[in-house]
Parts: C-alpha cells; structure tokens; sequence
C-alpha cells in the first residue's frame, strides 16, 4: 500500500473546470472519500488518480513514483465501478484472473492467487457462474476481488454501492470497511451520499464546482464545517441556513430580522458576528441543537411549522423562519401541526455563524 | 436462508389451461380475423400463388413460348437436369466465391469504418455521411458508373494505373474470365459495407464504457479491449449482419446483370443471373422454375437461422 498526493490537479475542458487546483494527499493505509453533489469533479479527480483521463495540470504521486504521465495500467491501482463493470461473458473466475493474464504470470500462480481473493471475499462458490446469475451483492463481491487480485498500492471506487438496494447497501458498507480494515488498503471512494462518507472515511474530501472545499476527518467536517456549502451538504438532515443582520446593541451583539425580531448572541458569538466583512451573518444550526418551545423564551426566535415528518425515534419537522426553512427535532410525544407557530431557542455553543458576503465559517 | 427457501416448497404448477380447437377459436374471435382478412388475400395474390406456380412449374417440361396451358408433367426431370449439369456446378461455385468474398470483405471493412468513427474527431459527422453514400446510392446507377471505372479503353482506373505504372496497358477488369468476378466482388462490397457499418456503429454503441476503462485499468491494450470487452458484445449484431449479407449477395442481381449480364463465357454467372438467363432468356420455364425452388429452400434455411438470431438476442437481453 502506499501514499497517494495530488498537488495541484487541475483537469478543464475549454474554460469549463472540471477539477480546479485540488491538492491533498492521503496517507498510506487511510480510507479518504471523495464526496459532493453530481458534477463537483469528484469523479473526475479520481479518474485523474486512475489515469483514466489526462491532466491539465499538477501532479500525482503514488508511493514515491511520480505516475502524472503513466499509462493506467502502469500506476499499480485497482479500480470499482459503480455498475461493476464485470466482463459480462466471463465466468468469475475468468473475471478475476483477466488483470493477472494481461500482466502474463504464469497459469498456477493465477489460480491460486485467485482462489486467495475468492476466499477473502467468501465467493469461492460462485467462481464458475456468469456475472448475470449473480445477485448485485456478489458481483459487487466479485468486483472487490477482481481489484484485489492485483495486490494494488491504491484501491479507486467510484461509487460502488449506488446500485444496490438500501438494506444491502448498508451491509456492503460495512464490509468495504471491514475490508479496508484487514487489509490495511489505502482507499479513494468516490460517492455523492455524504452518510457514506461519513460512517465509512478516515478523512472526507468535500467538493463542489471543481474546488475542494475542505478536507479533514467526519468528525471536524461535521463539527466545524469551513463555508456555508459543506455546512448544508453534509449531515442528515442538513444544517438549516438563516440569513440575518448582525447589529450591535450597546455591549451585547444581537441578529436582527427583517421581520423585527432580535436575538441575542453570546460574547463569543457576538465577536464572530462582528468580524463578517458586511452586517450579513448567516445563521446555522443543526436540528440537535436546536429546542422546539410552543411559547416564547429569552432568545428564541418565532417562526410557523411547515411539515411534520415523524420517523418513530424522533420526529423531524421543517419550521419557516424568516423565509428560511430550519429544520428541527421533536421527541415523538411533542405534538406539532402544520402552520402551528412555535419559538426557537439555538444552542449558542453548538450554532454556526457564516459571512453573508463569502459564505466562509466566522471564526474566532 | 433455510426459511427462504421454504416459501417456494411444494407449491404445485397450475394445470395448463387446455387449448380451445381452432375452430372455436376462428368463431370467438372472427371480427379480429375479418378486419386482417383483406391483407391476407392481397398476400395469397402476390406472394403465395406466385410462389405456389413457381414450385408446381418445377415439376412439368415447358414449351419454349408462352401456351404453358401445353406443359408436360415430367417429375423430378428438370431437377436432374439441374443437377448433373456442369454449368450448375460452376454457376454454384461461383455463387458462393461471391456471397463468401463479398460478405467477408463488406463485414470487415464495415467493422474497420464503424470503429473508426466510434471515436470522436472533427468532421465525423461528415464522414459517416459520405460513407453512407454506396449504400443509398441507385444499384444501376452505380453499376453503371463502375462500368464506365472499369472500361478497358475509357476507363479512369486502367488509366490510373497506367500513370502510376503499375501497368503498361490498362487492364481489361471485365472481359476477362480471371478478373471479372472479383472485380465486380468489389463493386458489391463498395456497394455493401455501409450497411455493415451502420449495423456495427449501432452495435458499438451497447458496450459499456465504464467495461472499457476497467480493461484500462486491469491493463489491457488496446487490441485486447476489442477482443475481450468490444468484440464478444458485438457477436450477436455480427452474426444477424453477415446472414442479413449472406441472404443479399447470395440474392444480388443487378450489378452482375448489369454490368456483364453473366458474362463472360458465363464467368461472372451466378444463381440468379442464370435463373434469369434460363427463364426469361432461353424460355426453359420448368427448369428456371426448379432452379428458384432450390434457391428458395436455400433462403428459407437461412432465413430461419436469421430468425433464430434475432430471437436469441431479445433472450439474452430479458434475461441479463
């Protein structure tokens, strides 16, 4: 396994950037996912890492071999496809051991390095059949195996569970984790399901337009979120977003709405407003960390139920507050009703606070 | 999954349903078979009896003018004669040089092009256009045009190779009994692999892209792409073209009729041509008409052959 940096990879078409001077570097045994909405480069980037596509500019490096100008065949990588891409009129076993024939090894080393991959993966019983007579489970499995064979210094998948079902994908998540785990695989993972990212990386690489936006652990990106884009992207339900105006009031910062209301911010809080380029302050809030009150409390903020979505736990509601909808959490006992109005009370440890100009986090 | 195998147990197959008798099938659904009716009888008229005079022709001795009323059943005599002529032997080989040449040479070119344009590059669009023109093109028009090509005294290709000195004088294509099939072996595949090339453009277009680029990456060149990944995906398009091929040349007519009628000294004949010469040229009737009986038989097996393609495919994809 090895070490994958990308320094400054630049991919256009014309002046349309696909990937725009991304540069990260992941580390070797670490499991980094490639996450953001369609057409942010995610796929792109990793296809550029494949060598599937040629660059316009910048760098990867595997291991210590700069490989920007090799053939992908040449870079010691194994690539999952979304749809498998398994060889449709080979058996599995033939679908294994086709990478291992086009590097011409000899006949016995073939077979028993792929009887070792099929073991791993517990699909020795399927080696015979055609891909068509498999489940997607098992030809994601052999998937997974025809990569494995190769014994490749860096795994590429591309979305390798978007076609399966919701329950199986759930356990094909966890056995690509478990997967990574025992074999110590450095691992790029290409998705759009931010909850992918999340349950199953080391590190989340956030993209969007072509930019990487941030690129650090689950844990930070969801806890510290660096622009108002990975904060609405990442999370289940997402960080709701409310636009306000930042105004001093004597020693104490408060937001003010359009609509007249205020709320009062903490020091820390306050100080952050402050330091926005504009009066524009973006407020934003998890649905944990936001209380549903049916009556007014200091420093909640009035807004009207829109919908009411109860998932038995908990029950998820979206409320409209100064023309943003935020959505919250309710125990399943809290009744709530369309177009009741209810007060909001932000966790002024827990909010977020962005620059209405740059969209960037405010931090101290 | 023991439990889940247990729900499909021991559960019987429903009886099959029996079958109403065609009668009380004719008698429930008469207005369906009255609305197709006309077609039907328009159908016996030009196809079925046309077909039916043409087998009972076989089977009589004619007289050379047109009182068939004065034929003379003769039995399996004009198939005899067929067969123990040694013109049917030569005619037969030349048959199949021409529908085994012509359908190679169309197929491959039409594999070479349809690759060729896969690819994206300026002026495709304009390419395929003009590749297409063979095919939309007249037959006579353009057996014609060949003729004038290959004219031993005005013709632009002796010419050519005259200039080119590849030859001292120009060559004499088709009045000569060594060149002349071949050279219209050409003019049939020029004519042809357009059609090819449409049919394995469309069949390109089903392989998957992301296969192609796991060969790639599994590091196959590109040599071992097309046998591994594009040719298997190719096979059943291949094969309903070269019997679509094989049913057309072995049927063509007009561009040996045209260009040398056969000739000569009968080195460009081929079945058709010579059902022709003997029906409508020597008036032998009963023997043209068991010739075309042959022939007939000899497409109706293709033919299901071709059927059996077509069908094969649509399993294979509702299975996939």
């Amino acid at each position: 396994m090895a070490q994958v940096v990308l320094k400054d990879v630049v991919k256009n078409y014309g002046p349309v950037y696909a990937v725009n001077r991304v540069s990260l570097t992941v580390e070797d045994g670490e499991f980094v996912a490639l996450v953001g909405p369609s057409g942010c480069g995610k796929t792109t980037t990793l296809n550029l890492v494949a060598g599937l596509i040629s660059m316009s500019g910048g760098a990867v490096t595997i291991g210590d071999r700069d490989v920007t100008n090799l053939d992908p065949k040449d870079r010691d990588i194994a690539m999952v496809f979304q749809n498998y891409a398994l060889y449709p009129q080979k058996s599995v076993y033939k679908n294994l051991a086709f990478p291992l024939q086009m590097r011409k090894l000899p006949k016995e080393e073939i077979d028993k390095k792929v009887r070792d991959a099929a073991k791993t993966l517990d699909i020795t019983h399927l080696l015979e059949r055609k891909p068509r007579e498999l489940s997607g489970g098992q030809q994601q499995r052999v998937a997974l195996g025809r990569a494995l064979v190769r014994e490749p210094r860096v795994f590429l998948m591309d979305e390798p569970l978007s076609n399966l079902d919701a329950k199986l994908r759930v356990q094909m998540r966890s056995e690509i984790k478990r997967f990574h785990q025992d074999l110590g695989a450095t691992i790029i993972y290409v998705t759009h399901d931010q909850l992918e990212a999340v349950t199953m990386s080391d590190k989340m690489a956030v993209m969007n337009g072509g930019f990487l936006q941030q690129y650090d652990s689950p844990a930070n990106v969801f806890a510290n979120p660096i622009n108002m884009f990975v904060a609405s992207f990442v999370g289940s339900p997402a960080m709701s977003l409310v636009p306000l105006t930042a105004v001093s009031k004597g020693t104490q910062v408060v937001l003010t709405s359009p609509e007249g209301w205020e709320m009062p911010l903490s020091d820390a809080n306050g100080r952050k407003a402050l330091s926005a380029t504009s009066n524009k302050v973006v407020l934003g809030g998890r649905h944990s960390t936001i209380k549903v009150h049916k009556v007014q409390v200091p420093g909640a903020v009035p807004g009207k139920v829109y919908t009411v979505e109860p998932t038995g736990d908990v029950t998820f509601a979206q409320v409209f507050v100064s023309g943003a909808t935020v959505n919250v959490s309710v125990p399943p006992g809290f009744a709530l009703r369309p177009d009741e109005p209810v007060f909001l009370e932000f966790d002024q440890d827990r909010m977020h606070l962005f620059d209405g100009e740059t969209e960037m986090a405010l931090r101290l | 999954m023991s439990t889940g195998q247990a729900i499909f147990r021991d559960v019987p197959d429903p009886p099959a349903p029996k079958r109403p008798s065609l009668g009380s099938r004719l008698v429930k659904s008469r207005t369906d078979y009255l609305y197709v009716a006309p077609a039907i009888l328009v159908m016996l008229v030009v196809i079925a009896y046309p077909i039916y005079y043409t087998i009972e022709l076989s089977f009589f001795n004619t007289p050379a003018s047109l009182a068939l009323s004065e034929k003379q059943f003769n039995g399996l005599d004009n198939y005899v004669t067929i067969l123990t002529s040694s013109i049917f032997w030569k005619v037969t080989w030349q048959t199949i040089i021409w529908t085994v040449v012509s359908t190679l040479f169309a197929f491959l070119l039409g594999l070479g092009a349809a690759l060729a344009l896969h690819r994206e590059f300026a002026g495709r669009a304009l390419l395929r256009g003009l590749l297409l023109i063979p095919w939309v093109v007249s037959a006579v028009a353009a057996s014609y045009v060949w003729k004038w090509l290959y004219h031993s005294d005005f013709g632009a290709i002796g010419a050519l190779m005259v200039q080119l000195g590849v030859t001292d004088q120009p060559i004499n294509f088709l009045d000569n009994t060594t060149t002349s099939l071949y050279s219209l072996i050409v003019v049939n595949v020029w004519k042809e692999f357009s059609f090819a090339m449409i049919m394995l453009m469309a069949g390109l277009q089903t392989v998957p892209d992301t296969l192609l680029r796991a060969a790639q990456v599994d590091g196959a060149s590109p040599w071992q792409r097309f046998w591994h990944v594009t040719w298997p995906h190719l096979s059943s398009v291949s094969t309903v073209t070269v019997l679509l091929l094989v049913v057309q040349n072995f049927n063509s007519f007009i561009i040996p009729f045209i260009m040398t009628g056969g000739g000569p000294v009968g080195s460009t004949q081929i079945w058709i041509t010579h059902i022709y010469e003997l029906a409508f040229l020597r008036q032998r009737w009963g023997v043209g008409a068991a010739y075309a009986v042959l022939l007939f038989i000899i497409m109706m097996t293709l033919g299901y052959f071709y059927v059996r393609a077509l069908t094969r495919g649509d399993d294979q994809r509702a299975g996939a």
